[in-house]
Protein backbone atom coordinates (compact mmCIF):
# COMPACT_ATOMS: atom_id res chain seq x y z
CA UNK A 1 0.00 0.00 0.00
CA UNK A 2 1.89 3.47 -0.92
CA UNK A 3 1.91 6.13 1.34
CA UNK A 4 -0.31 9.35 1.34
CA UNK A 5 0.89 12.37 -1.15
CA UNK A 6 1.56 15.83 -0.08
CA UNK A 7 2.41 18.35 -3.19
CA UNK A 8 2.52 22.22 -3.07
CA UNK A 9 2.78 24.38 -5.88
CA UNK A 10 2.23 27.89 -6.50
CA UNK A 11 0.24 28.50 -9.76
CA UNK A 12 -2.01 31.80 -10.23
CA UNK A 13 -0.10 33.53 -7.50
CA UNK A 14 -1.05 31.73 -4.71
CA UNK A 15 0.09 28.11 -3.25
CA UNK A 16 -1.69 25.12 -4.15
CA UNK A 17 -1.37 22.13 -1.80
CA UNK A 18 -2.84 18.42 -2.22
CA UNK A 19 -3.03 16.17 0.68
CA UNK A 20 -3.67 13.03 -0.55
CA UNK A 21 -4.43 10.03 2.76
CA UNK A 22 -5.57 7.21 -0.27
CA UNK A 23 -5.37 5.74 -4.00
CA UNK A 24 -2.86 4.16 -5.91
CA UNK A 25 -0.54 4.74 -8.77
CA UNK A 26 -2.99 6.00 -10.81
CA UNK A 27 -4.52 8.30 -8.47
CA UNK A 28 -1.35 9.67 -7.76
CA UNK A 29 -0.23 9.99 -11.10
CA UNK A 30 -3.42 11.96 -11.32
CA UNK A 31 -2.09 14.60 -8.93
CA UNK A 32 0.28 15.31 -11.75
CA UNK A 33 -2.71 15.52 -14.14
CA UNK A 34 -4.20 18.25 -11.46
CA UNK A 35 -1.72 20.23 -11.41
CA UNK A 36 -1.33 20.54 -14.78
CA UNK A 37 -5.03 21.63 -15.42
CA UNK A 38 -4.53 24.29 -12.85
CA UNK A 39 -1.07 25.96 -14.72
CA UNK A 40 -3.35 25.75 -18.19
CA UNK A 41 -6.47 27.32 -16.25
CA UNK A 42 -3.53 29.57 -15.57
CA UNK A 43 -2.23 30.38 -18.67
CA UNK A 44 -5.90 30.41 -20.47
CA UNK A 45 -8.31 32.43 -17.90
CA UNK A 46 -5.54 34.89 -16.28
CA UNK A 47 -6.49 38.23 -17.03
CA UNK A 48 -2.35 39.12 -16.11
CA UNK A 49 -1.39 36.75 -19.36
CA UNK A 50 -1.52 39.13 -22.84
CA UNK A 51 -2.39 35.94 -24.89
CA UNK A 52 -5.04 34.57 -22.39
CA UNK A 53 -8.67 33.97 -23.63
CA UNK A 54 -9.41 36.51 -20.97
CA UNK A 55 -7.72 39.38 -21.79
CA UNK A 56 -8.44 38.56 -25.65
CA UNK A 57 -11.93 38.70 -24.58
CA UNK A 58 -11.29 41.96 -22.61
CA UNK A 59 -9.58 42.75 -25.87
CA UNK A 60 -12.86 42.58 -27.84
CA UNK A 61 -11.09 40.26 -29.84
CA UNK A 62 -12.73 36.95 -29.54
CA UNK A 63 -16.22 36.75 -30.88
CA UNK A 64 -18.67 34.68 -29.14
CA UNK A 65 -18.44 31.56 -31.40
CA UNK A 66 -14.84 31.69 -30.75
CA UNK A 67 -14.95 31.04 -26.82
CA UNK A 68 -14.27 27.68 -25.60
CA UNK A 69 -16.77 25.99 -23.39
CA UNK A 70 -14.99 26.70 -20.15
CA UNK A 71 -14.63 30.20 -20.73
CA UNK A 72 -18.17 30.34 -22.27
CA UNK A 73 -18.85 28.34 -18.29
CA UNK A 74 -16.92 30.93 -16.53
CA UNK A 75 -19.02 33.95 -18.29
CA UNK A 76 -22.37 31.67 -17.42
CA UNK A 77 -20.95 32.10 -13.72
CA UNK A 78 -20.23 35.11 -13.70
CA UNK A 79 -23.50 36.49 -15.10
CA UNK A 80 -25.47 34.34 -12.77
CA UNK A 81 -23.69 36.02 -9.75
CA UNK A 82 -23.84 39.59 -10.77
CA UNK A 83 -27.16 39.46 -11.18
CA UNK A 84 -28.30 37.27 -7.98
CA UNK A 85 -25.84 39.96 -6.25
CA UNK A 86 -27.54 43.23 -7.96
CA UNK A 87 -24.31 43.55 -9.42
CA UNK A 88 -22.34 44.21 -6.39
CA UNK A 89 -20.07 41.30 -7.65
CA UNK A 90 -18.90 42.01 -10.96
CA UNK A 91 -16.16 40.73 -13.17
CA UNK A 92 -16.35 43.85 -15.51
CA UNK A 93 -14.03 46.72 -13.89
CA UNK A 94 -13.87 50.02 -15.31
CA UNK A 95 -9.75 50.29 -16.13
CA UNK A 96 -9.96 46.54 -15.48
CA UNK A 97 -11.82 44.65 -18.40
CA UNK A 98 -12.97 40.88 -17.74
CA UNK A 99 -11.86 39.75 -14.29
CA UNK A 100 -13.19 36.57 -13.43
CA UNK A 101 -10.12 35.80 -11.31
CA UNK A 102 -12.95 34.97 -8.20
CA UNK A 103 -15.12 32.43 -9.89
CA UNK A 104 -11.91 30.93 -12.17
CA UNK A 105 -10.22 30.02 -8.89
CA UNK A 106 -13.22 28.42 -7.33
CA UNK A 107 -13.76 26.82 -10.19
CA UNK A 108 -10.76 25.10 -11.54
CA UNK A 109 -9.64 23.71 -8.33
CA UNK A 110 -13.02 21.79 -7.99
CA UNK A 111 -11.91 20.45 -11.57
CA UNK A 112 -8.90 19.33 -10.18
CA UNK A 113 -10.43 17.85 -7.28
CA UNK A 114 -12.69 16.37 -9.33
CA UNK A 115 -9.70 14.89 -11.68
CA UNK A 116 -8.35 13.16 -8.25
CA UNK A 117 -11.10 11.22 -7.88
CA UNK A 118 -12.05 9.83 -11.18
CA UNK A 119 -8.51 8.47 -10.92
CA UNK A 120 -9.81 6.46 -7.77
CA UNK A 121 -8.64 8.93 -4.95
CA UNK A 122 -11.37 8.95 -2.27
CA UNK A 123 -10.09 10.68 0.52
CA UNK A 124 -8.07 13.95 -0.28
CA UNK A 125 -8.26 17.66 0.50
CA UNK A 126 -7.18 20.64 -1.81
CA UNK A 127 -6.21 24.07 -0.58
CA UNK A 128 -6.09 26.67 -3.13
CA UNK A 129 -4.71 29.76 -1.25
CA UNK A 130 -7.19 29.35 1.44
CA UNK A 131 -10.00 27.94 -0.46
CA UNK A 132 -10.33 24.28 0.57
CA UNK A 133 -12.03 21.06 -1.23
CA UNK A 134 -12.37 18.20 0.35
CA UNK A 135 -13.51 14.21 -0.18
CA UNK A 136 -14.38 11.76 1.89
CA UNK A 137 -12.80 12.21 5.10
CA UNK A 138 -9.20 12.24 6.73
CA UNK A 139 -9.60 9.01 8.20
CA UNK A 140 -12.12 6.08 8.33
CA UNK A 141 -14.84 7.73 10.21
CA UNK A 142 -13.05 11.12 10.76
CA UNK A 143 -14.43 14.14 8.97
CA UNK A 144 -11.73 17.03 7.63
CA UNK A 145 -11.00 19.50 10.30
CA UNK A 146 -10.90 23.11 8.15
CA UNK A 147 -9.80 25.89 10.48
CA UNK A 148 -11.04 29.47 9.67
CA UNK A 149 -8.45 32.04 9.99
CA UNK A 150 -9.27 34.72 12.51
CA UNK A 151 -9.68 37.73 10.74
CA UNK A 152 -6.82 39.90 12.44
CA UNK A 153 -4.95 37.38 13.89
CA UNK A 154 -3.15 35.63 10.80
CA UNK A 155 -1.86 33.10 13.73
CA UNK A 156 -5.08 32.35 15.08
CA UNK A 157 -8.31 30.34 13.98
CA UNK A 158 -12.00 31.41 14.64
CA UNK A 159 -13.82 28.65 14.06
CA UNK A 160 -13.16 24.92 13.08
CA UNK A 161 -15.12 23.24 10.32
CA UNK A 162 -15.43 19.72 9.99
CA UNK A 163 -15.62 18.57 6.07
CA UNK A 164 -17.04 15.41 4.48
CA UNK A 165 -17.18 15.69 0.75
CA UNK A 166 -17.25 19.39 1.34
CA UNK A 167 -15.53 22.97 0.23
CA UNK A 168 -15.03 25.89 2.47
CA UNK A 169 -13.79 29.13 1.07
CA UNK A 170 -13.42 32.17 2.58
CA UNK A 171 -13.24 36.07 1.34
CA UNK A 172 -11.93 38.94 3.32
CA UNK A 173 -9.38 42.05 2.80
CA UNK A 174 -7.17 41.07 5.01
CA UNK A 175 -4.77 39.44 2.89
CA UNK A 176 -5.11 41.70 -0.35
CA UNK A 177 -6.43 44.86 1.09
CA UNK A 178 -8.93 46.12 -1.02
CA UNK A 179 -9.36 43.94 -3.34
CA UNK A 180 -12.69 42.80 -3.67
CA UNK A 181 -15.21 45.89 -5.26
CA UNK A 182 -18.84 46.58 -4.60
CA UNK A 183 -20.37 46.71 -8.52
CA UNK A 184 -22.47 48.78 -7.11
CA UNK A 185 -20.94 51.94 -5.86
CA UNK A 186 -17.39 50.71 -7.82
CA UNK A 187 -15.89 51.28 -4.46
CA UNK A 188 -14.05 48.54 -1.99
CA UNK A 189 -16.39 46.34 0.09
CA UNK A 190 -15.69 47.10 3.59
CA UNK A 191 -19.20 45.68 5.77
CA UNK A 192 -17.40 42.36 6.80
CA UNK A 193 -14.09 41.43 8.08
CA UNK A 194 -14.61 38.07 6.29
CA UNK A 195 -16.70 35.39 5.84
CA UNK A 196 -16.40 31.75 5.14
CA UNK A 197 -19.18 29.81 3.38
CA UNK A 198 -19.39 25.82 2.82
CA UNK A 199 -20.68 24.19 0.56
CA UNK A 200 -21.17 20.88 -1.43
CA UNK A 201 -18.43 21.76 -4.05
CA UNK A 202 -15.86 24.44 -4.43
CA UNK A 203 -16.99 26.53 -7.27
CA UNK A 204 -20.25 27.63 -5.28
CA UNK A 205 -18.34 28.03 -2.22
CA UNK A 206 -16.10 30.47 -3.71
CA UNK A 207 -18.37 32.36 -5.68
CA UNK A 208 -20.89 33.01 -3.09
CA UNK A 209 -18.03 33.59 -0.30
CA UNK A 210 -16.93 36.42 -2.91
CA UNK A 211 -19.79 37.79 -3.87
CA UNK A 212 -21.64 37.86 0.07
CA UNK A 213 -18.33 39.97 0.44
CA UNK A 214 -19.20 42.58 -2.11
CA UNK A 215 -22.85 43.04 -0.86
CA UNK A 216 -21.16 43.67 2.85
CA UNK A 217 -23.54 43.16 5.55
CA UNK A 218 -26.64 42.45 3.35
CA UNK A 219 -24.79 39.66 2.47
CA UNK A 220 -24.56 37.60 4.99
CA UNK A 221 -28.63 37.23 4.26
CA UNK A 222 -27.55 36.68 0.65
CA UNK A 223 -25.01 33.38 1.12
CA UNK A 224 -27.51 31.96 3.83
CA UNK A 225 -30.01 31.83 1.44
CA UNK A 226 -27.68 30.42 -1.24
CA UNK A 227 -29.52 26.74 -2.11
CA UNK A 228 -26.85 24.34 0.45
CA UNK A 229 -24.86 27.08 1.80
CA UNK A 230 -23.87 27.21 5.29
CA UNK A 231 -22.17 30.77 6.56
CA UNK A 232 -19.81 31.90 9.04
CA UNK A 233 -19.49 35.88 8.76
CA UNK A 234 -17.27 38.40 11.19
CA UNK A 235 -18.57 42.05 10.54
CA UNK A 236 -16.92 45.05 10.64
CA UNK A 237 -17.89 44.86 14.71
CA UNK A 238 -16.45 41.96 15.04
CA UNK A 239 -20.19 40.23 15.54
CA UNK A 240 -20.23 36.95 14.00
CA UNK A 241 -23.43 35.55 12.27
CA UNK A 242 -23.73 32.14 11.14
CA UNK A 243 -25.96 29.75 9.94
CA UNK A 244 -27.63 27.27 12.15
CA UNK A 245 -26.34 24.46 9.93
CA UNK A 246 -22.75 25.22 9.76
CA UNK A 247 -20.84 21.83 10.43
CA UNK A 248 -18.60 23.21 13.38
CA UNK A 249 -16.21 20.94 15.00
CA UNK A 250 -17.30 20.23 18.80
CA UNK B 1 -27.60 49.18 26.39
CA UNK B 2 -29.83 46.01 26.48
CA UNK B 3 -31.58 47.23 23.22
CA UNK B 4 -28.81 48.89 22.30
CA UNK B 5 -26.78 45.68 21.47
CA UNK B 6 -29.75 44.57 19.68
CA UNK B 7 -30.96 46.79 17.52
CA UNK B 8 -28.22 46.24 14.52
CA UNK B 9 -29.08 43.04 14.73
CA UNK B 10 -32.87 43.38 14.15
CA UNK B 11 -31.37 46.13 10.98
CA UNK B 12 -29.45 43.20 9.82
CA UNK B 13 -32.34 41.20 9.24
CA UNK B 14 -34.24 43.71 7.69
CA UNK B 15 -31.21 44.33 5.57
CA UNK B 16 -31.71 40.69 4.79
CA UNK B 17 -34.92 40.45 3.51
CA UNK B 18 -34.81 43.43 1.01
CA UNK B 19 -31.94 42.33 -1.39
CA UNK B 20 -33.73 38.43 -1.30
CA UNK B 21 -36.62 39.77 -3.00
CA UNK B 22 -34.94 42.27 -5.17
CA UNK B 23 -32.22 39.73 -6.22
CA UNK B 24 -33.97 36.48 -6.45
CA UNK B 25 -37.48 37.57 -8.62
CA UNK B 26 -36.60 34.59 -10.67
CA UNK B 27 -37.57 32.37 -7.88
CA UNK B 28 -41.13 31.04 -7.82
CA UNK B 29 -43.38 32.73 -5.12
CA UNK B 30 -45.08 30.87 -1.94
CA UNK B 31 -47.15 31.92 0.69
CA UNK B 32 -45.40 30.71 3.65
CA UNK B 33 -43.76 33.08 5.76
CA UNK B 34 -40.92 31.98 8.15
CA UNK B 35 -42.07 33.52 11.23
CA UNK B 36 -39.44 31.89 13.38
CA UNK B 37 -36.77 33.42 14.45
CA UNK B 38 -34.37 35.12 12.02
CA UNK B 39 -32.04 36.11 13.95
CA UNK B 40 -30.73 34.55 17.60
CA UNK B 41 -28.43 36.85 18.99
CA UNK B 42 -26.00 34.45 20.95
CA UNK B 43 -23.11 36.30 22.58
CA UNK B 44 -22.42 35.58 25.68
CA UNK B 45 -18.65 37.39 26.89
CA UNK B 46 -17.83 37.04 30.47
CA UNK B 47 -17.44 41.00 30.82
CA UNK B 48 -20.91 41.47 30.24
CA UNK B 49 -23.10 41.18 33.25
CA UNK B 50 -24.64 37.54 33.49
CA UNK B 51 -28.13 38.65 33.96
CA UNK B 52 -27.94 40.76 30.96
CA UNK B 53 -27.21 38.49 28.43
CA UNK B 54 -27.64 34.98 29.51
CA UNK B 55 -29.74 32.74 27.73
CA UNK B 56 -33.25 31.83 29.25
CA UNK B 57 -33.04 28.83 27.34
CA UNK B 58 -36.32 29.12 25.71
CA UNK B 59 -38.00 31.71 22.52
CA UNK B 60 -35.23 30.11 20.34
CA UNK B 61 -37.08 29.65 16.61
CA UNK B 62 -37.60 25.64 15.32
CA UNK B 63 -34.16 24.07 14.31
CA UNK B 64 -32.17 26.99 16.25
CA UNK B 65 -29.26 24.80 18.44
CA UNK B 66 -27.63 27.69 20.88
CA UNK B 67 -24.00 28.33 19.55
CA UNK B 68 -22.23 28.88 22.45
CA UNK B 69 -21.35 26.66 25.53
CA UNK B 70 -21.08 29.30 27.78
CA UNK B 71 -23.55 28.69 30.26
CA UNK B 72 -24.97 31.34 32.80
CA UNK B 73 -28.07 31.18 35.21
CA UNK B 74 -31.58 31.92 33.77
CA UNK B 75 -32.49 35.48 34.29
CA UNK B 76 -36.40 36.19 33.27
CA UNK B 77 -36.48 39.17 31.21
CA UNK B 78 -40.24 40.37 29.95
CA UNK B 79 -40.76 40.19 25.93
CA UNK B 80 -40.55 43.18 24.55
CA UNK B 81 -42.27 43.71 20.75
CA UNK B 82 -40.94 46.04 18.35
CA UNK B 83 -42.45 46.81 14.58
CA UNK B 84 -39.78 47.28 12.12
CA UNK B 85 -39.92 50.01 9.60
CA UNK B 86 -41.75 49.49 6.17
CA UNK B 87 -39.40 49.25 3.66
CA UNK B 88 -40.33 49.49 0.10
CA UNK B 89 -39.04 46.97 -2.66
CA UNK B 90 -39.37 46.08 -6.15
CA UNK B 91 -41.70 43.25 -5.37
CA UNK B 92 -43.80 44.94 -2.70
CA UNK B 93 -43.93 46.52 1.18
CA UNK B 94 -41.58 44.70 3.74
CA UNK B 95 -42.30 44.88 7.99
CA UNK B 96 -41.05 42.50 10.23
CA UNK B 97 -42.21 42.33 13.88
CA UNK B 98 -39.14 41.65 16.74
CA UNK B 99 -39.68 40.15 19.81
CA UNK B 100 -36.79 41.00 22.45
CA UNK B 101 -35.88 38.72 25.81
CA UNK B 102 -33.71 40.97 27.25
CA UNK B 103 -31.11 41.71 24.63
CA UNK B 104 -32.22 38.58 22.50
CA UNK B 105 -34.51 38.41 19.34
CA UNK B 106 -36.51 35.05 20.19
CA UNK B 107 -38.98 35.60 17.16
CA UNK B 108 -39.05 37.92 13.66
CA UNK B 109 -42.50 37.51 12.20
CA UNK B 110 -43.74 39.31 8.65
CA UNK B 111 -46.13 42.01 9.01
CA UNK B 112 -46.38 42.82 5.80
CA UNK B 113 -44.75 40.39 2.54
CA UNK B 114 -44.39 41.20 -1.06
CA UNK B 115 -46.44 39.38 -3.48
CA UNK B 116 -43.42 37.78 -5.90
CA UNK B 117 -40.25 36.48 -4.29
CA UNK B 118 -38.83 33.49 -2.49
CA UNK B 119 -40.17 34.34 0.80
CA UNK B 120 -39.98 30.75 1.62
CA UNK B 121 -36.38 31.37 2.13
CA UNK B 122 -36.65 35.00 2.61
CA UNK B 123 -35.71 35.05 6.59
CA UNK B 124 -32.46 32.88 7.11
CA UNK B 125 -31.49 31.91 10.45
CA UNK B 126 -28.69 33.17 11.76
CA UNK B 127 -27.06 32.96 15.10
CA UNK B 128 -24.87 35.43 16.70
CA UNK B 129 -21.98 34.88 18.35
CA UNK B 130 -18.75 36.65 19.54
CA UNK B 131 -15.55 36.35 17.74
CA UNK B 132 -13.18 33.51 19.08
CA UNK B 133 -9.42 33.27 18.55
CA UNK B 134 -7.85 30.20 19.31
CA UNK B 135 -5.47 27.52 18.30
CA UNK B 136 -6.85 23.58 17.12
CA UNK B 137 -5.67 20.56 15.35
CA UNK B 138 -6.69 20.82 12.01
CA UNK B 139 -5.80 19.50 8.51
CA UNK B 140 -6.35 22.72 6.31
CA UNK B 141 -6.98 26.04 6.83
CA UNK B 142 -9.63 28.21 5.25
CA UNK B 143 -8.69 32.26 4.84
CA UNK B 144 -8.88 34.88 2.29
CA UNK B 145 -6.48 34.11 -0.71
CA UNK B 146 -3.33 33.94 0.61
CA UNK B 147 -0.30 35.31 -1.58
CA UNK B 148 2.81 33.49 -2.08
CA UNK B 149 4.50 35.62 -0.13
CA UNK B 150 2.90 35.38 2.70
CA UNK B 151 2.02 31.68 2.86
CA UNK B 152 5.41 30.62 4.12
CA UNK B 153 4.30 32.79 7.07
CA UNK B 154 0.76 31.35 7.57
CA UNK B 155 -1.05 28.32 9.13
CA UNK B 156 -1.12 26.18 6.27
CA UNK B 157 2.92 25.68 5.56
CA UNK B 158 3.15 24.61 9.08
CA UNK B 159 0.58 22.28 8.31
CA UNK B 160 2.36 21.29 4.65
CA UNK B 161 5.72 21.41 6.39
CA UNK B 162 4.43 18.81 9.39
CA UNK B 163 3.47 15.77 6.72
CA UNK B 164 0.94 13.42 7.91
Amino acid sequence: MLAGVRRVEHIMGFPISVDLRDGDERSHDAVEGAFAWLREVDARFSPFREDSEVARLSRAELEPADLSDELAHVIDLCDFYEESTGGAFTSWLPGRGFDPCAIVKGWAVQGAAEMLHDAGARRFCVNAGGDVVTFGESEPGVPWRVGVRHPERADQLCVVLELRDGAAATSASYERGDHIIDGRTGEPARGLLSITVVAKDLTTADAAATAAYAMGVEGIAWAAAQPGCEVFAVDSQRRVFRTPGLPVAA
Amino acid sequence: MKIHRAIPVAVLSVAGLVPLWQYEAHTASTTEVAAEAGVVPEAQTSSEAPSATAPDGSGYGTGTPPATTTTKPPATAAAKTVNGKLVKTVHGDVQVQVTFTGNKITAVKLLKQPNTGPTKSAVPTLIEETLQAGTADVDSVSGATQTSEAYVQSLQSAIDARGN
